[in-house]
């Protein structure tokens, strides 16, 4: 028991290091930026592809700030991927496809398998570029971006690009507040770190990219993943591929204003990245493939940390039944350690991490807001923890993923 | 009794101490002093000419003094809506004064309706518009600089923010340009220029007259880049045979060294150095995650990026009027001689080197 105890601190430990050391490279290191000042170039032709399920609420937004980006008109084709809508959605998208002719190529899809990943894999049969583009229809791409998610794609190397997520709700609640810090912490810190460190930065799938025969030579879209971006991350660094992370593609989003709503869409995280580790983590570490030692590691750390949470909870009650059962090395230090150590440490590191964040940003007063987090954490950690148990017990009974799409709150434009 | 207090002084403490960090984070939260999304640039799409529009935009409101004073054909000083003066030059005047202080810096803006010649020597501390050809005097010190025609920077001069040119822009010998630096025509840099961005059809180094520089029999590579998909995977070391025909994409985990003559059809990245050898044609992208040394006499469609250092040998041409491009690395040494259509960008520094 004492065992693997010591074994789960160890492990928070490497996490927390992993926290600081992202985030003394974001302070003080060498910031990466290599594509984002190609501002002239003979641009390549584009697919954007429109995830939308539902979506008559935002849609239309998404549409028509596309149709004003900076691109040559006739390089560039927008997918909307209309997945099974029951709202007006369809509607709405044809009448787009109306007022811009040539410019919007709609899929209309009425049946098959559930979740983006499933849509975007039929939709493929529409796209005729080598660059492909992916947005969420609550995303608002300004003029510059897709100048900027095109451009590392001149670099054969690049398989994948991912731009930062910024929350446009932001100051709607408490939740949307905690979560402007968290997606700040995990854009302006985490991502751009790993980008300068040469690791493994996450395709996000949305605001994001991806060349179409990279992900010809993967398999395509992955449609039994519950998060099809952590697995296209997975393999197209498996597949000798790069994902790039461009800090400054900047896109707005909706971030969730409920705690239900919020916690569907941590689970439904947790499960796929953990159905991403399950099927990944020994071959990035071990396996036979291009990708460097820093990128296994690192690689297979991000693959864990969805696990971390139900691995902390355990941490927990051992470090408890140690202390009663009185094992005591060290006279009960080490317990007490264990108890402590991920609330002293372990998320002073998070804490840390999203304040630099928050400062890079160059905001100053949501900083006070940072002991909330606390809340934040503990609903995410159990949550994280019932979806690990939950992913257990559906794969112990050969039951099927659900995939649940996250509720859009912003009011329907006219 | 003593338990009691101790137990409660307790509580207090531990209330006090729980509630020392939320008093701020509720205080944040009821009174949403910081709450607004981050700013993301929607509108402005990163074009080259954004200042210089809005120098043409703060201008518009004194458009009918401009006019005035070149009406009467004298000089006039007017005050901005913002508090800033501007001496207005008129066109006939026959000479000017600038009000250059002892320390010899002139403190107002500038707008001239007029060919504007600067005196030598000089540091003007606002902006300087001319609606005709602007001929700055050597080793002046400029804050920004519009002319709806020609510029021309004397030998030493310095811009701290911005320059743009709707005609042609000629920058003398050891011109420092700290910002933007922009023609709708062309730029000439000679040899010391530094510059950090720089965008215009084309840019020239050195001496040698545009004709000669873009010389009319000289190839442009055609865009074969996008229609490969097939790349090769290198790890480690490659040398590309001279002349030899590149077909794919390639991508080199160590130094790559290309030939002379060799052809490149597809885009082009190596980890390590570059070293493309004379006359090597490219047809796409030339990457490198360190250094790409140029050798003379390639022709690059572009765009050519290196996370450190790129240094350009003359006689080297980057991209075309049909096809401008971009040249980005941290640190960018050109030679004198080299053609670059589109758009210069060092993050750090740009230098025009002198020929041996």
């Amino acid at each position: 028991m004492i065992y693997c105890l010591y074994f789960i601190v160890a492990l928070i430990c490497v996490y927390t290091a992993r926290h600081y050391w992202f985030t003394l490279n974001r302070l003080f290191g060498f910031q990466r930026h290599p594509y984002i000042d190609v501002d002239t170039a003979d641009w390549p032709p584009v697919t954007i592809l429109v995830a939308a399920h539902n979506e008559e609420k935002v849609i239309a937004n998404i549409l028509s700030a596309l149709m004003t980006v900076r691109y040559p008109a006739d390089r560039m084709i927008v997918i909307p991927v209309n997945d099974r809508s029951q709202d007006r959605t369809r509607e709405i998208i044809d009448e787009f496809v109306e007022r811009f002719p040539g410019r919007i190529r709609p899929f209309h899809r009425t049946a098959g398998k559930g979740g983006k990943a499933a849509a975007l894999k039929d939709a493929m049969e529409l796209v005729e570029t080598e660059i492909i583009l992916i947005f969420d229809a609550d995303y608002i791409p300004g003029m510059g971006l897709i100048r900027q998610l095109t451009a590392p794609f001149f670099d054969p190397e690049v398989g994948g690009v991912m731009g930062r997520v910024v929350p446009l709700n932001s100051g709607g609640n408490l939740l949307t507040r905690l979560l402007d810090l968290e997606r700040s912490g995990g854009y302006q810190v985490d991502q751009q770190a790993r980008m300068n460190l040469r690791l493994v930065p996450q395709h996000g799938g949305t605001v994001a990219g991806v060349r179409r025969s990279a992900l010809h030579e993967i398999g395509g879209w992955n449609d039994a993943s519950l998060t099809e971006d952590t697995d296209l991350t997975y393999r197209l660094l498996l597949h000798g591929w790069k994902t790039v992370y461009q800090n400054r593609s900047e896109c707005y989003e909706e971030v969730p204003e409920t705690w239900a709503v919020r916690i569907k869409q941590i689970m439904r995280w947790a499960k796929g990245h953990n159905q991403a580790m399950v099927t990944y983590a020994l071959r990035l570490l071990f396996g036979k493939h291009s990708a460097t030692l820093r990128e296994r590691l690192d690689g297979a750390l991000l693959l864990g940390v969805y696990i971390m949470a139900p691995v902390t909870l355990v941490g927990w009650m051992l470090a408890l039944a140690v202390f009663y059962r009185g094992i005591a090395p060290l006279h009960g230090i080490i317990a007490l350690l264990s108890l402590t150590a991920y609330a002293a440490i372990g998320n002073l590191a998070a804490f840390f991490e999203i304040a630099a964040a928050v400062r890079l940003d160059g905001n100053r007063n949501r900083i006070a807001l940072l002991p909330f987090l606390i809340l934040g954490f503990t609903v995410s950690i159990f949550s994280v923890s019932r979806a690990a148990v939950a992913q257990t017990i559906d794969a112990l009974t050969g039951a099927e993923f659900h995939w649940d799409k996250t509720e859009r709150f912003r009011k329907a434009s006219s | 009794m003593t338990a009691i207090i101790a137990t409660s002084v307790l509580v207090l403490v531990f209330f006090a101490m729980l509630a020392l960090p939320l008093t701020p984070a509720c205080r944040e939260l009821l009174h949403k002093t910081d709450h607004e999304p981050l700013k993301v640039v929607q509108q402005h799409a990163g074009d080259v000419r954004f200042f210089a529009d809005g120098f043409r935009h703060y201008l518009a409101p004194i458009h009918a003094n401009l006019d005035e004073s070149d009406v009467y054909g004298s000089d006039t000083l007017i005050v901005m809506p913002d508090g800033i003066p501007c001496l207005v030059l008129a066109k006939t005047a026959a000479s000017h004064d600038f009000g250059i202080d002892r320390e010899n810096a002139c403190t107002k803006m500038i707008a001239s309706l007029g060919d504007l010649e600067l005196p030598a020597g000089v540091t003007f501390e606002r902006d300087i518009y001319a609606r005709q050809h602007l001929r700055g005097g050597a080793g002046n010190r400029y804050r920004a600089l519009l002319g709806e025609s020609g510029v021309h920077l004397a030998e030493e001069s310095v811009v701290m923010r911005w320059v743009h040119a709707v005609g042609e822009l000629e920058c003398a010998t050891q011109c420092r340009l700290y910002g933007r630096v922009s023609s709708e025509r062309s730029i000439r840099f000679h040899a010391g220029c530094r510059f950090t961005r720089v965008h215009a059809p084309l840019i020239l180094t050195g001496r040698s007259n545009t004709n000669e520089a873009a010389g009319p029999g000289q190839e442009v590579p055609e865009n074969t880049a996008t229609e490969i998909v097939d790349r090769v995977l290198q790890e480690g070391d490659l040398a590309i045979a001279p002349g030899e025909v590149f077909t794919k994409h390639l991508v080199v985990r160590g130094e790559l060294r290309i030939g002379a003559g060799a052809r490149m059809l597809g885009n082009v990245k190596a980890q390590k150095t570059a070293f493309l050898e004379p006359g090597v044609i490219a047809h796409g992208s030339l990457i490198s995650a360190t250094a790409l040394k140029i050798g003379p006499d390639c022709r690059l469609r572009g765009p050519v990026i290196a996370e450190h250092t790129i240094s350009i040998q003359p006689g080297t041409h980057v991209g075309s009027s049909q096809a401008p491009t971009t040249v980005s690395a941290p640190n960018i040494d050109i030679a004198e001689g080299v053609v670059v259509c589109g758009t210069l960008w060092a993050r750090d520094q740009g230098r025009v080197m002198e020929r041996a």
